[in-house]
């Protein structure tokens, strides 16, 4: 399936959860998410956890953590 | 607790006792005005020891005047070995679920990981909903298209649940011999078949398992409804969000959040509605019972029960490796299988396995991943695995093979013999199995881009173990070799 990641596209395979998509496009950019000093968005703006699960035409925006933004 | 709710307390009463009288001199079966609270959690994912906090915020609201209900939107169950490997999994959250006196439960994917006997428990624990879930008649029964609740106040919440399905093979994201003897239709269209139900409640509500992305799809379809209350996506809807109408929410995952929505339903209908989550890491009640329950629960001994007994000390990562890969081959019947190194966590496995020890050799939850791929596909593959520390990174079942360095220190060739010694065959696909990091972390080139098979690699590395193989067999196992050219001599 294909989703998209800060506007690339990114192919994965069926099943992939937000994690394995981040990984795909960037390992730095997961491990910063992971990290906690980014944080990744669905295309609507909202925080998304690393383990949620993903479908064919989502999109994904990772973004620095603003100072007073709770760490998911 | 604050004295400031307690004092409110009485008002509020008052006001329900005055709301219901005058509801009942109306000669209708719902008040004219009532405040209806919905509590509400998804993808707690075997997450337990926020539900203390739970317990006390439901016990506080209930004591109000509000028609108070707490509902699941799914995937209650796998991501934990305290609930995973309870005896029988799953035993420990709906115990926890019947204290929090869940109103309804929404199936999710991963209700289904521990197979229909743990589902039945569920439904006939819990009211459950799913409509887009047809079963062979005696295999879930009990389960409701859609159910209606009836608060103390009369008010009535129609709610019906749907679940995801993959668009491949058209079933949940869990391993399919997990849901034999199930039909499963296309979500959407289940939930616009049900549009006729608005009239047989002052709420309706969609308890859904799709993913946010496709609740945001069912509101534009779907005006009829008051609020959809999400799950599988894992997320955190913060602040109330409005789509053609509906309210949408989503309590984030891992139990970290409950939500809370507030409605105002006046002369039949919703009048004002909201919803925000509750960060349960800042609550400070607990329900010291449950939370002593919560505590035994992680007493349990289960994890400390022996899997397997082995004759030798399974030692080093080939022979680890080769014990991960071949559980993954031989349990999905797959041609060849990789493990990368830095997933295999401790260095040698006691003679008496127990639970514990295979979650610390194996503790990242990583899916398994079946793809299809050619013996170029799968030099791409060790390739980019050892490219980076010139070593053995990936360790195997069902092949073995080669790699030898030029003087360079590039690699040179990639040499894939079978099982029987012979040259892998070019021209043809073999089944591998991945770990979910390994095929997403690695950069390979491959074709087919592969799907979940719904089981973890520890899971499978369980289901071996439980097969009794021979682990005599892994005293030996070093499958694959990294040959670099001798050193030049010095003069």
């Amino acid at each position: 399936m294909q989703i998209k990641v800060n506007g690339q596209p990114v192919e994965i395979f069926a099943g992939a959860r937000v994690e394995d998509a981040l990984r795909k496009f960037s390992r730095d950019e997961w491990r910063q998410v992971k990290s906690g000093r980014k944080s990744v968005r669905d295309g609507h703006g909202h925080v998304v956890g690393l383990d949620g699960e993903l479908s064919g035409g989502e999109e994904l925006v990772i973004a620095a953590v603003a100072a007073a933004e709770p760490r998911s | 607790m604050s004295r400031g709710r307690l004092s409110a307390r009485p008002a509020l009463l008052l006001f329900a006792a005055a709301v219901a009288a005058v509801a009942a001199l109306a000669g209708q079966g719902a008040p004219a005005e009532s405040h209806v609270v919905i509590f509400h959690n998804n993808d707690v994912h075997g997450k337990i020891d926020n539900f203390a906090k739970v317990a006390a915020i439901l016990e506080a609201e209930r004591k109000s005047g509000a028609d108070v209900f707490y509902l699941s939107a799914g995937d209650n169950f796998t991501g934990d070995p305290v609930i995973d490997r309870a005896d029988p999994p799953g035993e420990p959250m709906i115990e926890i679920l019947g204290r929090l006196h869940l109103d309804l439960l929404s199936l999710g994917n991963h209700e289904f990981d521990y197979g229909l006997d743990a589902v039945r428990k569920l439904v006939s624990r819990f009211p459950t909903t799913s409509a887009n879930i047809q079963p062979e008649p005696g295999v879930l029964p009990g389960l409701k298209p859609y159910v209606v609740l009836t608060g103390k106040s009369g008010v009535k919440l129609v709610v019906f649940g749907i679940i995801q399905i993959e668009p491949g093979n058209g079933l949940p994201s869990t391993h399919p011999d997990k849901v034999k003897g199930l039909r499963f239709t296309e979500p959407i269209a289940a939930a616009l078949s049900l549009r006729k139900l608005r009239g047989e409640g002052q709420v309706f509500i969609g308890l859904t398992h799709i993913g946010h992305d496709q609740d945001v799809v069912l509101a534009k379809q779907m005006p009829e409804l008051d609020v959809i209350i999400g799950g599988h996506s894992h997320t955190r809807i913060d602040a109330p969000e409005l789509v053609n109408g509906v309210l949408i929410t989503q309590a984030g995952s891992d139990n970290q959040f409950l939500g809370r929505i507030d409605l105002t339903v006046r002369n039949g209908k919703v009048a004002a509605k909201t919803s925000r989550l509750i960060d349960l890491s800042k609550a400070k009640d607990e329900d010291a019972d449950l939370k002593a329950m919560i505590a035994k629960f992680h007493e349990d001994p289960a994890m400390a029960r022996v899997v397997a007994r082995s004759p030798i000390e399974i030692t080093g990562k080939n022979a680890l490796g080769s014990l991960m890969t071949d559980a993954i081959c031989k349990v999905f019947n797959l041609d060849v299988a990789f493990q990368n190194n830095g997933g295999i966590r401790v260095n040698k496995l006691p003679l008496a396995i127990t639970y514990h020890d295979l979650y610390t050799l194996d503790p990242f939850g990583n899916q398994v991943v079946r793809l299809e791929m050619t013996a170029d596909e799968i030099r791409g593959l060790i390739r980019a695995s050892c490219e980076r520390r010139r070593e053995i990174d990936l360790q195997v079942s069902g092949l073995t093979y080669i790699v030898r360095e030029n003087g360079t220190q590039r690699i040179q060739e990639i040499e894939l013999r079978g099982l029987n010694g012979a040259p892998l065959a070019e021209d043809k696909t073999y089944k591998v199995g991945l770990s979910s990091y390994v095929a997403s972390s690695y950069r390979f080139a491959h074709k087919e881009p592969g799907r979940t098979v719904g089981i973890t690699s520890v899971e499978a590395l369980i289901m071996y173990l439980e097969r009794r193989p021979d682990l005599g067999a892994y005293a030996e196992a070093t499958r694959a070799l990294y040959v670099k050219p001798p050193a030049p001599q010095a003069d």
